[in-house]
């Protein structure tokens, strides 16, 4: 397994998904255009080797996971793996947690500047997208942070906006792991809440930190259960947070609890930018450390971004055990990369008004961040959309068969198709489309039926097909 | 007056049409568009704007832009009457203009 992100960009050179840019690009917008393109033609990872006004010992590398051969290649598979087979791989070893192991020493720690040394503009943080409101460094990081009341730790994947030397805006949703925990301890004392940006860990500790995991849970346990071995844990600098030893990159601070500055807007992973601006955190650093010629790792974040696999992976299994612990009859969840993390397809035993309820009312009862669903039966393949688009065309009665529910407080204010007005109330809805056949139809005399290969003939005549087919002149 | 003679170029966000008046002393905060390694750094200060730059020759370029980001087609001229504290007192999660403007109102005041 990968220790470190060095390590992974060495498999990825290997397998052909890595592209090493050794011409000289501007950090302002062409890293972004550049990297925006690369994800939307599925193209490979980008390590770029020399960034203008930077000097060459600092490099980039962009996209590392999104596409589903390189998951399957940070899990160890074979780059060919199929997604239902990195799907049940996830599943097999996130059950497992291995809790990391603390080491004195780390790579991280090679070089260190604190207090006056920190100028975050030595970070080639890069201006992604025109109009955003600033340069983002947290788009693939790990942000670690503690609550004091339970020592809980969590890890998780949050986006940070350049401010000026030593300050940093951020956006973690008010609704997530370290928005709650910030909200919920550090802000009724006035505390300032230390964390620790993590830039460049190993490939499956990032995506423990991006994996939808349950409020409480052991991110860095997950990295090591994902990995089959524990990761190396150091000590902070400036506070006690534990990030792990191999990083590249480490910028040390504390977000400040009665202090404000200038958030966004970002173009996000949905694909677009919405006018989410002026509602985050301000964050002071204390510190940065990293390794000798440290690598800056960067999403370009958009349509088929690194949360259009990670992301999306680890969500439709949350929901899968989810609506299993809610009575649901669920077979198998499947969250597409077009669907940019606001899309689930569920496959069940049996459909239904009652069914449809149960899954609505289970997936935003604290927050929502999936707005449309498709309920199939178990016969469809959900990994292929074909499939899919097929079954929601043909069976979903376009008047009994949409079931919605509305919420505030909760919504997902990333979500385009909201009103900046439902954005501030965090007000909005998801809508499940039952794509089942309702279960009081006679199968005998009411059920249409089924007409593909696969189902309206008998084995005898599919096989004699199948096995006559190059014979007929097909060539596959 | 923190500005010189050097024309410098700036960008703000704002939420709605009408948060840039003439005349009126406004809290802003500016970022940086003059090249180099800190371009895109921000700045808190209190300023007045003006939609005929051309006519004041000693004040700064500020480009406009939506809080969906999208760059409008006028160009305003500024004058930067004061700096303000780069951490504003205010809430997290809460509406940092509405803080901005408190800070600036906190700051007349003292």
């Amino acid at each position: 397994m990968f220790d470190d992100t060095r390590e992974f960009i060495e498999a990825l050179r290997a397998s052909g998904d890595l592209v090493e840019v050794e011409k000289e690009v501007s950090w302002d917008l062409e890293l972004g255009a550049i990297s925006r393109l690369a994800c939307e033609k599925d193209g490979p990872a980008i390590w770029f080797k020399r960034i203008a006004d930077y000097p060459d010992d600092i490099t980039v590398l962009v996209n590392p996971m999104a596409t589903w051969r390189r998951v399957a290649m940070a899990f160890g598979l074979a780059p060919d793996a199929s997604i239902k087979d990195i799907y049940r791989e996830y599943e097999k070893r996130e059950g497992k947690l291995i809790p990391p192991v603390t080491v004195e020493r780390g790579p991280c720690h090679e070089v260190v500047r604190r207090g006056s040394e920190v100028d975050l503009f030595d970070l080639p943080a890069p201006m992604l997208h025109e109009g955003d409101g600033g340069r983002y460094l947290g788009t693939w990081d790990l942000v670690v942070s503690r609550d004091p009341a339970s020592q809980w730790v969590n890890w998780g994947t949050y986006r940070f906006m350049l401010y000026d030397s030593s300050h940093l805006t951020g956006f973690p949703r008010p609704t997530s792991h370290l928005g709650k925990m910030f909200q919920d301890y550090y802000v009724p004392r006035g505390e300032p809440m230390p964390i620790a940006i993590v830039i460049g860990a190993d490939p499956l500790s990032h995506f423990a930190a991006s994996a939808t995991f349950h409020l409480g849970g052991d991110e860095a346990g997950l990295a090591g259960g994902l990995r089959g071995e524990p990761v190396d844990l150091v000590r902070c600098r400036t506070s006690d947070l534990l990030v792990p030893a191999c990083a590249e990159i480490v910028i040390e601070g504390e977000v400040l609890p009665d202090r404000v500055g200038l958030e966004g807007p970002y173009g996000e992973y949905p694909g677009y930018r919405t006018g989410e601006m002026g509602n985050g955190i301000l964050f002071r650093a204390t510190a940065i450390t990293h390794r000798k010629h440290p690598i800056f790792t960067v999403d370009a974040t958009g349509y088929k971004d690194d949360s259009s696999t990670v992301t999306a992976l680890s969500g439709a299994l949350a929901i899968q055990k989810r609506l299993e612990r809610h009575g649901v009859p669920v077979v198998d969840v499947y969250m597409p990369p077009e669907g940019a993390v606001h899309l689930a397809i569920v496959a069940v035993q049996y459909g239904g008004k009652e069914v449809a309820r149960n899954i609505l009312e289970t997936l935003t009862s604290r927050r929502a961040l999936i707005s449309k669903i498709f309920m199939v039966e178990a016969d469809i393949d959900i990994f292929d959309m074909g499939k899919v688009l097929h079954a929601f065309s043909t069976k979903c009665h376009p008047a009994h068969g949409v079931h919605v529910i509305h919420y505030e407080g909760r919504a997902n204010t990333l979500t385009p198709c909201y009103s900046q007005g439902e954005r501030v109330a965090q007000k909005g809805a998801t809508v499940l489309f039952d794509c089942t056949w309702p279960g009081e139809w006679s199968r005998e005399w009411e059920t249409p039926v089924k007409a593909t290969f696969d189902s309206i003939y008998s084995e005898s005549v599919r096989r004699k097909v199948l096995e006559r087919w190059r014979d007929y002149g097909f060539d596959k | 007056m923190v500005s010189t003679n050097e024309r410098k170029s700036w960008e703000t966000f704002v939420r709605r049409p009408g948060d840039l008046r003439e005349g009126a002393e406004l809290p802003l905060a500016l970022r940086d568009l003059n090249p180099g390694r800190k371009k895109y750094s921000v700045r808190h200060v209190v300023a007045t704007v003006s939609r005929n730059p051309e006519e004041m020759p000693h004040v700064d370029t500020l480009f406009v832009r939506t809080v969906v980001g999208v760059l409008l087609p006028e160009t305003w001229g500024i004058t930067i009457l004061r700096d303000l504290p780069i951490e504003v007192p205010g809430k997290p999660y809460h509406d940092f203009f509405a803080s901005l403007k408190a800070a600036a109102r906190d700051g007349d005041k003292t």
